[in-house]
């Protein structure tokens, strides 16, 4: 069992309804954190967080690093302690 | 395909129209693409090294195929001309309703030349032309022009749609810009400039017509299909109400601002730096185009209990500013409270004046006052009064902003071209070197956002065509690390590793190549960003391209138009002498460490001439010398082009 701190930015603030929290994973993987948000968060959290056509993580205009500042992936391995940052990605104007 | 091009000469008077062949769809796409051709043949039989404010100069306004046929893609409209504060190619797009009303009135490209003997606009309706008297609007900002012209033109055939410029324009400020309908602004490159320097005040529309589409089946089962696409995106409903201004956090988060002229590039303002604007700003959401599925433009209304500096500005309503206004604002100038960010963005679209030379102009200026390198002397010879130059201060903004609107003193006159003039100009004044305060890429032009970290992204501001620039080779792969598009695009994921120079360069390539393909179908970039066509416009959008115009080309020879445009838009700058070493970046991106953030202690000279080795291969173009190559061009048909750069010596030897 690890713990993970996810913290969220902008529209997956919105939906959760606060900025961090911490999560308790039998497997230290992100695709154990992304089941368990979108588990809490249902239909909307899902929609934002996963591309149903490639079972990835959705990549259109959205974020997910880890406090080295790489992003993350469904298969990629979480150590204890770590953050994931889900944050909206977009540039330009 | 069918569409018209306007020629107005302003200094006879004289207008006609003529049918842009087929063919020229077949070889340029549309929108930018057929702009550039317009621009590159106008300057075989003018002076391609005249003065850019001068009547000899070309502004061409161009609408691609896709815009306003319904296609739910967005629109853009784009200004194509020899850019004055840069001196070398310029061009600049912007959304909003003029750009489909020139087509609803019967034309897709308007090419303007000459100079009127005094102020004028040009009015067009329903196929008609008209030069008209513009007395009454010089002096006008861009609102008051536009609301002017729509109470002067009333509501039949239609409600009037509007290009203006404001005072900038007027006074042929070399960053000065042109602003669609009072909010839309096409920003870079100084073409409000151009248009000032030919008397022309304004471009007013009304029309009724319509848009002969090749296979309006086929159009509206992609259009269902893009919009499905676009609603299954949830990430777009968080868009829609923040724009651009999503970029804020996520930017503070890896350390991607713009700060202080960028000797940080983190916001300090508690306010700014957070979501705020969204909760206590935001009126509605609105769609700036009426042919796009996003929406994703907002309106902000002040009421003056926002925060004690909203007081001012109570009743002010504008657009919501966008991230580089926010960039800027925020960022550049250190403004602290939204108020005072949204109030720069609303007055920097009336004056009409490119928002990011004139922050980078301005945050010049307050760093060498920071540093203590202004003397009461210096500053009576620069301002003619002991101007106060203080980080935040709005008041000290509004007076520095004010005086290269109106190019009043010694300030405004110097930097009306951007910092990298204004800053040379200053170097020469004193006769000590300041450059390495003035932050610029290609061409001297300036952009507020922290590019160490980023190599693609770095090779973009020395690269693009029309100056440092973020929007011709866009470098989202390496900012959001998208290993599955390196993937794609490559067969190998090092275009997203931030830690190597690999792919970088083929990156800007690729991506300039698909860019200039949206370009010149007339669609918005933010479609694209979001990814509902999964980010290849030669498939994707190449569909709708297809049934617009009936030309149903593969993915791959899209790709070379794509190509083939860019090259132009290069063989334009080779003409104009630009060579490897004008494809660089200034003192402080090049050299001095990223300061803070995710990545710091990041220099682009750590990368820089691999990236750019690498970019040049990619586009078969020569190392040493940066020049394009004859059998490279001919492979893209652009045999005709070479040979205008082989007898001016810039064409690659060899
Ligand atoms: S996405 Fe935004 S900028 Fe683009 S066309 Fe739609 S409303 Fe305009």
């Amino acid at each position: 069992m690890i713990t993970i701190n996810a913290q969220y930015q902008s529209r997956f603030r919105e939906i959760t309804g606060v900025e961090k929290e911490f999560f308790h994973l039998e497997q230290g993987t992100v695709a154990a954190l992304a089941a368990q948000i979108t588990g809490k968060y249902g239909p909307l959290m899902t929609a934002l967080l996963m591309d149903e056509d490639s079972k990835s993580l959705n990549s259109r205009g959205t974020l997910y690093l880890n406090s080295k500042g790489q992003r993350v992936y469904l298969e990629d391995d979480l150590n204890e302690g770590e953050t994931v940052f889900f944050m909206v990605g977009i540039a330009g104007g | 395909m069918e569409s018209r091009l306007l020629r107005v000469d302003l200094t006879t008077g004289e207008c006609s129209v003529e049918v842009v062949p087929h063919a020229m769809f077949e070889r340029w796409i549309g929108g930018s693409g057929i702009n550039n051709w317009i621009m590159w043949e106008h300057f075989l039989t003018h002076d391609i090294n005249c003065d850019p404010r001068g009547p000899d100069n070309i502004f061409v306004f161009g609408v691609g195929p896709l815009a306003g046929t319904g296609s739910g893609s967005g629109i853009k409209g784009r200004i194509t001309f020899k850019s004055p504060c840069y001196g070398i190619f310029g061009d600049s797009a912007a959304g909003g309703k003029f750009p489909y009303m020139v087509r609803f009135a019967g034309f897709d490209y308007i090419a303007i030349t000459g100079k009127a003997p005094r102020p004028v606009y040009l009015y067009l309706c329903d196929g008609e032309v008209e030069i008209r008297d513009a007395a009454h609007l010089w002096g006008k900002n861009t609102a008051e022009a536009h609301g002017a012209l729509r109470q002067e033109l009333g509501d039949y055939p239609s409600a009037a749609h509007t290009l203006t410029i404001g005072q900038a324009g007027e006074h042929q400020v070399g960053i000065a810009a042109v602003v669609s309908d009072a909010s839309r602004i096409h920003a870079r490159g100084g073409g409000g400039c151009v248009l000032g320097s030919k008397n022309l005040k304004a471009i007013a529309v009304q029309g009724s017509g319509g848009i002969r589409v090749d296979n309006p089946r086929g159009l509206l089962a992609w259009s269902r299909d893009f919009r499905q696409k676009i609603d299954q995106n949830e990430a777009i409903y968080g868009f829609k109400r923040r724009g651009t201004l999503g970029a804020v956090e996520m930017y503070q988060h890896i350390g991607s601002h713009f700060w202080r002229n960028n000797q940080g590039n983190m916001f300090r303002g508690e306010e700014v730096r957070s979501d705020n604007w969204v909760k206590k700003y935001h009126k509605y959401s609105e769609v700036c185009s009426a042919d796009c599925y996003i929406a994703c433009d907002g309106r902000y209304k002040i009421d003056g209990t926002e925060s004690e500096k909203a007081k001012k500005y109570v009743g002010e309503t504008f657009r919501r500013p966008e991230y580089l206004t926010t960039g800027s604002a925020a960022g550049a100038l250190d403004l602290r409270d939204w108020a005072e960010v949204a109030h720069w963005g609303k007055v920097t679209n009336d004056y009409a004046i490119d928002n990011q030379d004139l922050s980078c102009s301005i945050s010049f200026m307050m760093e060498l006052e920071q540093r203590g390198l202004l003397s009461a002397r210096d500053k009576g010879e620069l301002f003619g009064r002991d101007q106060s130059l203080e980080w935040g201060n709005m008041e000290d903004v509004e007076a520095l902003m004010h005086n290269i609107v109106h190019r009043e003193n010694r300030f405004g006159d110097f930097f009306n071209d951007g910092p990298y003039w204004g800053a040379l100009r200053y170097s020469e004044f004193k006769g000590e070197n300041f450059m390495k305060y003035a932050i610029y890429g290609k061409g001297g032009a300036s952009f507020t956002e922290e590019m160490r970290p980023f190599p693609t992204w770095m090779n973009n501001m020395a690269v693009a065509s029309r100056g440092a620039d973020h929007l011709k080779g866009i470098g989202l792969v390496e900012k959001f690390q998208r290993r599955d598009l390196s993937m794609k695009y490559f067969g190998r994921p090092e275009a997203a590793d931030l830690t190597t120079p690999l792919l970088k360069g083929a990156c800007t390539a690729v991506v300039e190549n698909q860019v200039a393909l949206l370009n010149s179908y007339g669609v918005c970039l933010f479609h694209w960003m979001l990814d509902p066509g999964g980010f290849t416009p030669e498939e994707y959008y190449g569909r709708a391209f297809a049934e617009i115009t009936g030309i149903d080309r593969t993915p791959e020879e899209l790709m070379r138009d794509g190509e083939r445009i860019c090259n132009l838009e290069k063989a334009f700058n080779s003409r104009l002498g630009l060579r490897r070493e004008h494809d660089t970046v200034c003192e402080r991106w090049m050299h001095e460490p990223c300061p803070e953030g995710m990545y710091p202690g990041k220099v682009a000279s750590d990368m820089f001439e691999t990236v750019l080795d690498e970019y040049y291969d990619w586009r078969g173009w020569d190392r040493k010398t940066g020049l394009q190559t004859a059998s490279r061009l001919a492979s893209l048909g652009l045999q005709d082009v070479a040979e205008v750069l082989a007898a001016e010596g810039a064409l690659a030897p060899g």
